[in-house]
């Protein structure tokens, strides 16, 4: 009896998780799950101008893109660029947080300054950084304080060497991002129990670099990893600062081209080659997901230690 | 947000040397002021050049503020005759509010069910939910397009919305507040006599502000700011968003800076003000709702 | 004001999966007439998109509705091409091969009858494949390189006629901030393209469909252009690009390579202190070169209406021959694409432009069909590390030949 009541529940219970579940899971299926599948099948297919090929070719878009050596470097770029992105942003966002934290007066103030650019767009900064700071010509914010330093004006976006473009693009991001990744540490130092800074008081930690070592540091963990994986998983999937800084109507230059770069000329240009731009696709997929997954087995996310 | 939060350096001060922590604490703020001004440059240079006749921007004498300050850019930009900007402004709110207020609806009820009703797949249908995060947008989108284009949607405000609503990240971040979610609270309604679904509605979401404050602010900055879809799915220029007309001025042959620099100073304004009003329920939101893990 | 029931519709109920009329841009407009899409890539110049909506509102057979379209046109055109919610007419930069062979685009060929001869024979060419046309020119393009007069004189620069003088010139007239040479943003590689190739007597792709840069000249000729980015007399980092002529009328630059839709605003910005040149030439083979192209009026083969859609392409792009002139010349500047027409206008007669129409008789060349989008990617990149990382030019013309004879291959394989 006991066990004929535990299954009506149980089907009670599986009625009710669909009802809440049910139409986001019907419309991610829709939406996602039928384009990656179709995005899936196209990689096998020579799919140029098309999206229902009749031309099986098997691995041979798999071979080709993992041979092209333009895709090969856009998968280093990528790992270039999360080099400087990820350590700086973590490193600003919580240094603001922890500036910030511990302001008696005018805290609002100055979360709000720093949280602010969030509510940017990536088109809208681009076109501050290519047009005005970092335009290669005199009147650039950037140019004009070299010149206040007599120094020639450089050509930010061009200049291969050095390659001062790595500036610009990293710098949009970390305007853009680091305020919000600042409220998220802001968030975890608030959860930080006070008791335990009175304690490492009393064993006589001194406040300031050794309090943050050992106190406050591994208490953020949760949220480090968190933000580590959310700025990987971003890094990746970047595109639209690229994008705005650095194409033109002829094109795109050879160098600081990362992997969404590469498939959106391989495929939604008019080079529509959308076979090779699925295989490429699915590569970049798989690596993403390998990177996540094994940053969240090594970190353990989810775990919480409170 | 009480003071006193961050008590680390309030205890220790008292033996330590006094000077030096004025000293450091001088620093500190020098510092943040700095960092303040350097954050806020951006949004000098979009008032400067909107501002401004084109000469002052292209002199090559540096000028701190346009000598005149030239209104008229933004009459130019709204009845500028190839750019619907008024437009474009109804549109962009409209797909914003809609998008936003459909997202939570769908993403707040899928993460309570996963956080909540036992379920013996529940495990797997998060793990498909997840899974959707790795893969960039931007790599199903012919896929997408040509789907959206076959249910008849393009230029229609549907096909703007609809396929945008099914936010993995927002479900996500529900979930892990849910999970969270005092159970007393939900058990009492159960012995009031409330079914699940009564109790969602009168217990939890009343319950659960500022977490719909944050997720939303977040979709909706991502909606208004969002440019690939609405680019190719709006192709009348009835459908244009802000950021589709923003786009004309970058990809026209000759570019007027004044105008272009005043249209971006519009399309941002909306956003920083809902921004301003909602920061406090924002960064509550992101306090309560465990995005940060 | 519909937009706010089609908000009901879609908000409000929030999956709206089986819905009413969409809204395509091309419903029953309530007459019999039938209702055709014509997009059009944003015109930089004032006036040009009042004009084709003119022209549009003069043909009485059907309902035109023109789509203006900002941003990335080919991309947008293409993936519009792959479904019925496309337009019905659309202007491209092409079509491309891919476009002709996969179908996407009608066979026009029926159109040109008894006028084909009156096309420029340079730009109709790239439009035709298997001895098909699958689009119409509608106005010819091209470009050359700018001068400032008096710059030149100050610094005692004659205006260069072969790419050694091009570079020296380009050195002699950077002082400070002004620099020698604007070849873009890029330092060059988008917007030169083949022409340096053609300049030195070679070609992108042979008429026997072979790669047209597999030859030593290749490398030499481009290795040149390093020596200008080297020499730091390029302009790089304008706010505008060179298809703008602001940083030569701002000062920034003595030299600028632009497009003849660049010449009113020099003229009337810079009076009489301004030259013209093509592309100069280099090697005892050589002959200076200037691109020209066109776009062209196509048909998507997944209209609903083609056969009104080409009975429109005919009437405006054949027959009207008063709207041809009047979008070629009356907004930007453009050469009409039918040889009479260009012969009458009396705008190219005189001055600048009538050496400008000179250049494009003598010296033009056009990309061919066979130039696919995946060669000129590999040639591009190619050139650009050439040029601004003094990569060794034979190796990179190598790779670029051996990726574009691939091309050629694939393009030979079911022709």
């Amino acid at each position: 009896m006991a066990a004929a009541y535990g299954a009506a529940r149980r089907r009670r219970q599986a009625l009710w998780f669909w009802v809440f579940t049910g139409p986001f899971v019907l419309g991610l299926a829709l939406f996602t799950y039928v384009p990656l599948a179709w995005s899936v099948w196209l990689g096998f297919f020579d799919a140029h101008n098309t999206v229902s090929p009749t031309d099986f070719t098997g691995l041979d878009n798999y071979r080709e893109v993992l041979g092209d050596p333009a895709f090969r470097s856009a998968l280093g770029t990528f790992v270039l660029f999360t080099a400087f992105i990820v350590p700086a942003t973590y490193v600003l966002s919580l240094g603001l947080a922890l500036a910030v934290g511990r302001l008696r007066a005018a805290q609002a103030f100055f979360r709000s300054v720093f949280f602010l650019p969030t509510a940017c767009s990536y088109v809208v900064a681009a076109l501050v950084w290519k047009l005005s700071v970092f335009n290669g010509v005199r009147f650039g914010l950037a140019n004009t304080v070299l010149g206040w330093f007599g120094a020639e004006p450089v050509a930010w976006l061009s200049a291969t060497d050095p390659p001062w473009y790595w500036l610009v693009v990293v710098t949009v991001r970390l305007w853009l991002q680091a305020g919000f990744y600042m409220v998220l540490f802001l968030a975890g130092l608030q959860r930080i129990p006070p008791q335990l800074y009175e304690a490492a008081a009393v064993d006589g930690a001194r406040p300031g670099w050794q309090t943050f070592r050992h106190i406050t540091f591994p208490a953020l963990r949760a949220t480090s990893v968190a933000v580590v994986l959310l700025l990987v998983i971003n890094a990746f999937q970047a595109f639209d600062e690229f994008y705005n800084l650095l194409s033109d109507a002829r094109g795109y230059p050879p160098y600081a081209r990362p992997p969404l770069v590469y498939l959106y000329y391989t495929a939604l240009g008019q080079g529509q080659n959308l076979g090779l731009g699925s295989a490429g696709a699915v590569v970049l997929a798989l690596v993403i997901a390998v990177v996540s997954v094994v940053q969240v087995r090594w970190f353990g996310l989810g775990r919480r230690e409170a | 947000m009480t003071g006193g939060m961050t008590g680390g350096t309030g205890g220790g001060a008292r033996r330590t040397d006094d000077a030096l922590v004025r000293a450091g604490r001088a620093l500190r703020l020098v510092l943040l002021i700095a960092l303040a001004v350097l954050f806020l440059v951006p949004f000098y240079l979009l008032v400067r050049n909107g501002l401004a006749a084109e000469e002052d921007i292209t002199s090559p004498e540096w000028t701190f503020f346009p000598s005149e300050v030239h209104w008229s850019n933004v009459r130019e930009l709204f009845t500028d005759p190839d750019v619907p900007m008024a437009h474009a402004l109804l549109n962009s709110s409209l797909i914003a509010v809609a998008t936003t207020l459909g997202t939570l609806l769908l993403a707040s009820l899928a993460g309570y069910g996963l956080a909540r009703i036992p379920y013996r797949h529940a495990d797997a249908v998060l793990y498909a939910v997840l899974g959707t995060l790795l893969v960039p947008a931007a790599v199903t989108f012919v896929p997408s397009f040509v789907l959206v284009s076959s249910l008849g949607w393009v230029s229609s405000l549907r096909g703007l919305i609809v396929p945008t609503l099914f936010s993995a990240f927002a479900c996500f971040v529900f979930r892990q507040y849910f999970l969270g979610f005092p159970r007393e609270l939900e058990d009492a309604a159960q012995v009031d006599g409330l079914g699940p679904w009564r109790t969602y509605w009168l217990v939890v979401v009343p319950n659960s502000r500022p977490v719909f404050a944050a997720v939303g602010t977040i979709v909706f900055i991502g909606a208004w700011n969002s440019f690939l879809w609405p680019l190719v799915i709006g192709q009348d220029r009835d459908a244009w968003t802000v950021q589709v007309a923003l786009s004309t001025f970058t990809t026209a042959q000759s570019v007027k800076l004044h105008e272009l620099f005043v249209a971006a100073a519009v399309s941002v304004l909306p956003l920083l003000v809902v921004f301003l009003v909602l920061q406090r329920y924002i960064v509550a939101g992101v306090e309560r709702s465990g995005i940060d893990g | 004001m519909p937009i706010s029931r089609r908000l009901l519709l879609a908000g409000g109920a929030g999956i709206a999966l089986t819905g009413c009329g969409s809204n395509t841009g091309r419903g029953g407009e309530g007459s019999g007439r039938p209702r055709l899409s014509h997009w059009y890539h944003q015109y930089g110049e004032a006036g040009t998109r009042q004009a084709v909506g003119r022209y549009a509102a003069a043909y009485d057979k059907a309902g035109v509705r023109v789509e203006w379209r900002p941003g990335n046109y080919d991309q947008q055109t293409a993936a519009a091409l792959l479904t019925d919610s496309g337009p019905d007419v659309f202007e491209v930069n092409g079509p491309t091969l891919d476009q002709i062979r996969g179908g996407q685009v009608v066979d026009l060929t029926g159109l040109l009858e008894g006028v084909k001869g009156d096309f420029n024979r340079a730009v109709l060419a790239p439009k035709t494949w298997d001895g098909r046309v699958w689009g119409i020119p509608q106005a010819i393009d091209t470009q050359l390189l700018y001068y400032r007069r008096s710059l030149l004189e100050k610094a005692g620069v004659r205006p260069p006629r072969t790419l050694d003088e091009l570079v020296d010139a380009a050195g002699r007239l950077t002082a400070g901030p002004v620099k020698g040479l604007f070849l873009g943003n890029d330092g060059g590689a988008g917007v030169l393209g083949g022409t340096p190739l053609y300049a030195a007597g070679l070609s992108l792709v042979t008429d026997d469909g072979k790669p047209g840069f597999d030859d030593p000249t290749a490398a030499r000729t481009l290795g040149k252009l390093h020596r200008l980015y080297a020499g730091k007399s390029l302009l790089l980092g304008a706010p505008a690009d060179w298809s703008d002529p602001a940083a030569l009328i701002q000062g920034l630059t003595a030299m600028q390579w632009s497009g003849l839709w660049a010449l009113p605003q020099v003229k009337k910005a810079l009076g009489d202190d301004f030259g013209v040149l093509p592309f100069p030439s280099d090697g005892p083979a050589g002959k200076p070169a200037v691109p020209v192209g066109a776009y062209a009026a196509a048909v998507s083969a997944r209209s609903g209406r083609r056969e009104e859609a080409k009975a429109y392409v005919k009437w405006l792009w054949v027959e009207r021959t008063d709207h041809q002139e009047d979008f070629a010349l009356s907004y930007g500047f453009h050469i009409p694409a039918r040889t009479s027409l260009a012969a009458k206008a009396a705008k190219l007669k005189e001055g600048a432009a009538a050496e400008i129409v000179g250049f494009t008789n003598d010296y033009g060349y056009a990309q061919p069909l066979l130039w696919t989008v995946a060669a000129q990617t590999a040639y591009q990149d190619a050139l650009s590390r050439i040029i601004k990382e003094g990569a060794d030019p034979e190796r990179e013309v190598k790779a670029a030949v051996r990726r574009t004879a691939e091309e050629l291959r694939r393009a030979g394989k079911k022709s």
